[in-house]
This record gives structure tokens, C-alpha cells and sequence, in this order.
């Protein structure tokens, strides 16, 4: 049994897992929403965030949206991807996971000033 | 940065990976190009795609790897064996290439390390030493007689050559109650047998060898090569005799000694002196010797008057004297003579001798390096062969007592010697017993050469007209021709 590949969550996939909170996206979707929600600090190549989206994929974490009878005629290659209910958890609990931290980071004076 | 780099960048990603992501990926890179210009912005992300591809490509192949064991995320509900495909794509000339090169280097390496030396480790069930099926046929082979068997047993030498063909007398008298079975013994030793070979060819040199000084020197040299570990690692019982003669000789810098392994088991009593023959066994040989006519094979004259003598081997005397008589009385008629010793491996002194002696009509300085003294004067024996010319034909089984009847004559300018070097075996030193398997030859005597010029061990006789042996005859009968019309 190999050791699974999202535990820990990696930062890429976390912030994948985020960017689709609000709805379904595309790859490059995906890249720009983490460049703007990490203030363009992270911007996902080709190669991580497919990696990651994979990985994810085989996780049960997201799935993809077969959206092409929809889609516009320039999008048919694009796949889309959205939160599945246990991605969400995973999600939630990695933020609380985070909190936490934050909380002993905070009481250790690691950070000052208001709560984030 | 192109799209080309950057699909080959992409080359280098799983084949899985490639084939579900590889448009979008590129779709990506273009919508970036698209949306980001200026030079910054394009430095930025052709940046990008490098770190990209240098964090994006280990953990592509670590999902590509991690995705084969997926039975784990979809349980096979019905326990039923399947079959799984691990890789769809096919493999690529390149990596044909590069596995069976593997293989091969694996291959030799496999082989080169089976071929080192390792050392021997017996059996635990074996005690160490042989099998017991090996034990009791040992046991069998070896003379009832309680004669000693110690590491240091004594014992005269032959007095006379071994033959390598049909001639001499057989060295070992076969021994009433003693069981003809014999089987090859392993030839590897161990540390015990190893230090009492040591040991007893160290004190064996003290006692025998004529010059005490240089045994002295010899043996010590032994104890302190010995001393220093010099021999632990061998453990081949020829070996350890081919090295102890050459450290031997390399103390001494005498050739005639030789420290020698059988791996038959030696006779307990060392050969006897041809002299102390059974006549029951004198009759035997006897009986050998007048079925092979002597050992000799052809006795002829030639077209143009040549003598042709083929001989295999030296005979005794005492048995042979009157054939080899009458075959040097027949050669008379001829007007030179042609020795053809290419297949002699010896015989007896007396008898070489005793031939050469009819090719002088005056007395020789003669060499015999098995007899005390080794020079002596040799008398003419009084024929009218003395004045014609000789050849020896000589090959590389050319050995032992044949060498010195060659030797001889070239040293003492009477004979023409044809074909190829000697086998270079004198076999000087007198045998003495080590143990079952070792052995030890020992110059008793000093060996006083009368020519003044090393005799034929191992370098053995080189001939004055060098040709394969095969054509040595063929040489010896145009030197005839040609030295009669001159």
C-alpha cells in the first residue's frame, strides 16, 4: 500500500481545492483563481497543477464535469473540475488544521495585531 | 520560450499523463501567452515553466506510479482474480536499447565474479576433509605395512629416468593386498596439511640437500615466508608445490629442486631402484620389452645410405643390450646417421650410455647428472660408426634421459641436433616422500657438469637446426645430402 500521495495536503492541492469553493473551473481557470486568492504569489504551472489535479481526481477529492455538449466550440479540449462533498470536508478540516496553527502561532507572539 | 520547448518539456512526463493532459496543457501555456505580454511578463512565465517542470515532473511520475495500485480506492468486491495492465504504451527503441545493454554488463559482471578464486570451505558434514566414500577407498589404497607416517619419510630415489612412453620398468610394483580402486582426491588442502608440507620440505632440505649452507638459508627463508602469512591463501595442493619450488630455486638458484603434487596418493615406499627389482617383476619388463622390440621402433637405412634409428625410449641394458647392439651393427652399413628421439621420454642412463659410447673411438668427458660422480670418462666401445656424421631429431616430448644423450653429443660437438627445443626434464634430485599427495625432489650430491655449461632442466636442449618437429626427418636427410656434396 503506497503511502498516499495528499497527506499531507500540499500546499498546490489545498489552494486547487479552494479556488473551486465557489463553482467549477478549467485548468486555466484553476491557475489564475490561486494566482488572484494567494495575491500572485502562486501561479501553477502546467506540469503541478495537472499533477495535482490527477492526484486529486484519484482521490475522490474533485471530479471532472463532462461539460463539452455545453461548452463553446474553443473550449472542447478543456476539462472542468468541482469539489466533491469529500473534498469540501478535506477542505474544511485542512483550513481548521490551519486555524489552529494559527492560534498557537498567535499565542506563541508569532503574529500580532487583528485576527485574520 | 516556444511551444515546441515547451511540448518537448512536456515529453518528458509519464505517457499517462501525457495523454489525458497534454492539450490542455499546451491550451494553458497559449492562454497564458495570450493574456500575458511585455517583457516582464513573458520572462515571468517562461521562469515559471522551468520551475514548473522541475517541481512538476517528480511528483507527476509519483502519481503516475502511485495510480497502478487503484484496486485500493476500488475494491474488487468479488475477490476475483484479474488482470491488470500496468503499462499501455509501448516500449521505445531507446529504452530496448539501454535495458538490454544492462543486461548484457550484468551478464559479464555475473560471470567475472563467479570466475574470481574463492576459497574452498569443505562441508560441515564432511569434517572438513573428504567424503566418507572418499575416506575408506584412502584407507583402501594405502599399504597395509606400518610403515611410518610421519611427515618426514625417508626413501632412496630411482636411479634411473622416468620413461613418458613405453620403456622403463614400471615405477610403482604393484602391492599384493592393496585394492586397484582409485579415485581423483580433491586437490584443495587445508592449513594443517599446508604447515606440515611447509615443515617437512624446510627440514627435508636440511637433511638432504648436498650444499648446507644454502639449505640452511632455503629452509629459513621457507619458515619466514610461512611466518609472514605468504602461503595462507593457498589452497590448491598444486599451487602450494609450484610455489614452494619457486621459492626454492629462488633461494638456492638451483633448478633441480621441485616440490611436487599428485593428486593420486603416492606410494606409501617411494619407488624402487631398478637395481632392487623383483625378479618376478625384472621378468615382466622383460616380457614388455620383447613385445616392443625394446622400444625401438624403426632401425633402417635410408635411400643414400642413411642410418634411420627411431628409438622411444632407453631401455635397460641389461634387458635391451644385445638389440641395441644389433641395431647400432645394422646402422653400420650406412654412411650417416639419423637418431630420431622426437618421441622419447626416456629410459636409463647405462643405456644412453652404452649407445653413444659405439659413436667415439676415443674416450669423452661424459655427463650423467644421475650418477655420484656426475663426470666420468666414457670408453670408446669400438666401431667403425665413430667416424660418420649423426642427427638427432628432437621434439618438445623429447625429455629426461633422451635429452641427455642429446645434450651430450651436442656439447661434445658429435651429432647435429634437428627439430624442436627439448622438454627441458632432468630430475635430478632424489625423490623423497612428503606425504600422500606431496612430494619433493632433493640433489643429494653436488652435480659437476664437465662442459661447464647448464644442463637441459627446464630450459632444455635447443637444436642447432630449428624446424617443426614434423619436419625434422625430412631437414635431417637434405643436411645428409647437401654436407656429402660439399
Amino acid at each position: 500500500m503506497p503511502k498516499r500521495k495528499l497527506d499531507p495536503l500540499p500546499s498546490a492541492a489545498f489552494h486547487i481545492l479552494l479556488s473551486l469553493a465557489d463553482g467549477e473551473l478549467h485548468g486555466y481557470g484553476i491557475m489564475r483563481q490561486v494566482e488572484e486568492q494567494t495575491n500572485a504569489t502562486i501561479r501553477l504551472g502546467p506540469g503541478t497543477l495537472y499533477s495535482s489535479l490527477q492526484a486529486l481526481v484519484e482521490e475522490g477529492l474533485i471530479e471532472e464535469v463532462d461539460r463539452r455538449s455545453t461548452a463553446a466550440k474553443g473550449q472542447e479540449r478543456r476539462r472542468y473540475y468541482r469539489l466533491t462533498s469529500s473534498g469540501r470536508k478535506l477542505a474544511h478540516s485542512e483550513a481548521e488544521r490551519l486555524a489552529d496553527l494559527l492560534r498557537v502561532a498567535r499565542a506563541k507572539k508569532f503574529l500580532k495585531g487583528e485576527y485574520v | 520560450m516556444s511551444e515546441e520547448i515547451f511540448a518537448f518539456l512536456l515529453r518528458l512526463y509519464p505517457a499517462a499523463f501525457r495523454e489525458k493532459y497534454r492539450d490542455e496543457a499546451v491550451q494553458l501555456y497559449r492562454d497564458r501567452l495570450r493574456d500575458e505580454s511585455g517583457a516582464f511578463l513573458r520572462a515571468r512565465l517562461y521562469l515559471d515553466m522551468l520551475v514548473d517542470a522541475a517541481s512538476g515532473l517528480p511528483q507527476a511520475w509519483r502519481n503516475s506510479y502511485a495510480e497502478n495500485p487503484a484496486p485500493s480506492f476500488a475494491p474488487n468486491v468479488e475477490a476475483t482474480p484479474s488482470f491488470r495492465l500496468l503499462e499501455k504504451e509501448k516500449l521505445r527503441p531507446e529504452s530496448i536499447a539501454i535495458g538490454g545493454t544492462l543486461s548484457v554488463l550484468a551478464l559479464f559482471a555475473f560471470g567475472f565474479l563467479i570466475s574470481l578464486p574463492a576459497p574452498f570451505r569443505p562441508l560441515p558434514a564432511s569434517g572438513g576433509k573428504m567424503f566418507p566414500i572418499e575416506s575408506v577407498l584412502e584407507r583402501l589404497n594405502r599399504t597395509p605395512s606400518p610403515a611410518s607416517d610421519g611427515p618426514v619419510s625417508e626413501g632412496a630415489g630411482t636411479a634411473g629416468y622416468a620413461s613418458a612412453s613405453s620403456g622403463a620398468p614400471p615405477s610403482q610394483p604393484s602391492r599384493s593386498g592393496a585394492v586397484a580402486v582409485r579415485i581423483e582426491s580433491p586437490q584443495q588442502i587445508d592449513a594443517a596439511e599446508r604447515d606440515r608440507v611447509i615443515q617437512s620440505v624446510a627440514r627435508n632440505m636440511q637433511a638432504h640437500y648436498f650444499n648446507h649452507d644454502q639449505a640452511q638459508h632455503a629452509s629459513a627463508a621457507l619458515l619466514a615466508l610461512e611466518h609472514r602469512g605468504a602461503y595462507v591463501a593457498i589452497v590448491d595442493g598444486p599451487d602450494l608445490a609450484a610455489r614452494l619450488t619457486a621459492d626454492l630455486r629462488n633461494s638456492t638458484q638451483d633448478v633441480h629442486l621441485i616440490v611436487d603434487y599428485s593428486s593420486r596418493p603416492l606410494p606409501a615406499q617411494p619407488g624402487a631402484p631398478s637395481a632392487a627389482l623383483s625378479p618376478a617383476l625384472l621378468e615382466q619388463y622383460r616380457q614388455a620389452m620383447k613385445q616392443q622390440n625394446c622400444a625401438f621402433e624403426k632401425v633402417e637405412i635410408l635411400p643414400g645410405k642413411i642410418g634411420y634409428f627411431k628409438l622411444n625410449s632407453f631401455p635397460d641394458p641389461d634387458v635391451c643390450g644385445a638389440a641395441a647392439r644389433a641395431a647400432m651393427q645394422q646402422l653400420n652399413q650406412a654412411d650417416a646417421i639419423i637418431f630420431d628421439l622426437r618421441n622419447n621420454g626416456g629410459g636409463q642412463p647405462d643405456m644412453v650410455a652404452q649407445i653413444s659410447a659405439s659413436l667415439f673411438d676415443h674416450p669423452v668427458p661424459w655427463f650423467n647428472p644421475r650418477a655420484n660422480p656426475s663426470a666420468i670418462m666414457l670408453s670408446p666401445a669400438g666401431s667403425s660408426l665413430a667416424k660418420k656424421p649423426v642427427y638427432i631429431l628432437t621434439s618438445t616430448l623429447t625429455r629426461s634421459g633422451a635429452e641427455q644423450f642429446t645434450y651430450n653429443l651436442k656439447m661434445l660437438k658429435r651429432a647435429t641436433i634437428v627439430g624442436e627445443n627439448t622438454g627441458g626434464s632432468a630430475e635430478l634430485g632424489v625423490f623423497h616422500r612428503i606425504d600422500d599427495h606431496f612430494g619433493m625432489g632433493i640433489p643429494e650430491t653436488p652435480i659437476a657438469n664437465p662442459y661447464g655449461k647448464p644442463d637441459w632442466e627446464l630450459i632444455g636442449v635447443a637444436p642447432d637446426v630449428k624446424v617443426p618437429a614434423s619436419d625434422a626427418l625430412a631437414t635431417a636427410e637434405k643436411l645428409v645430402l647437401q654436407r656429402r656434396n660439399n
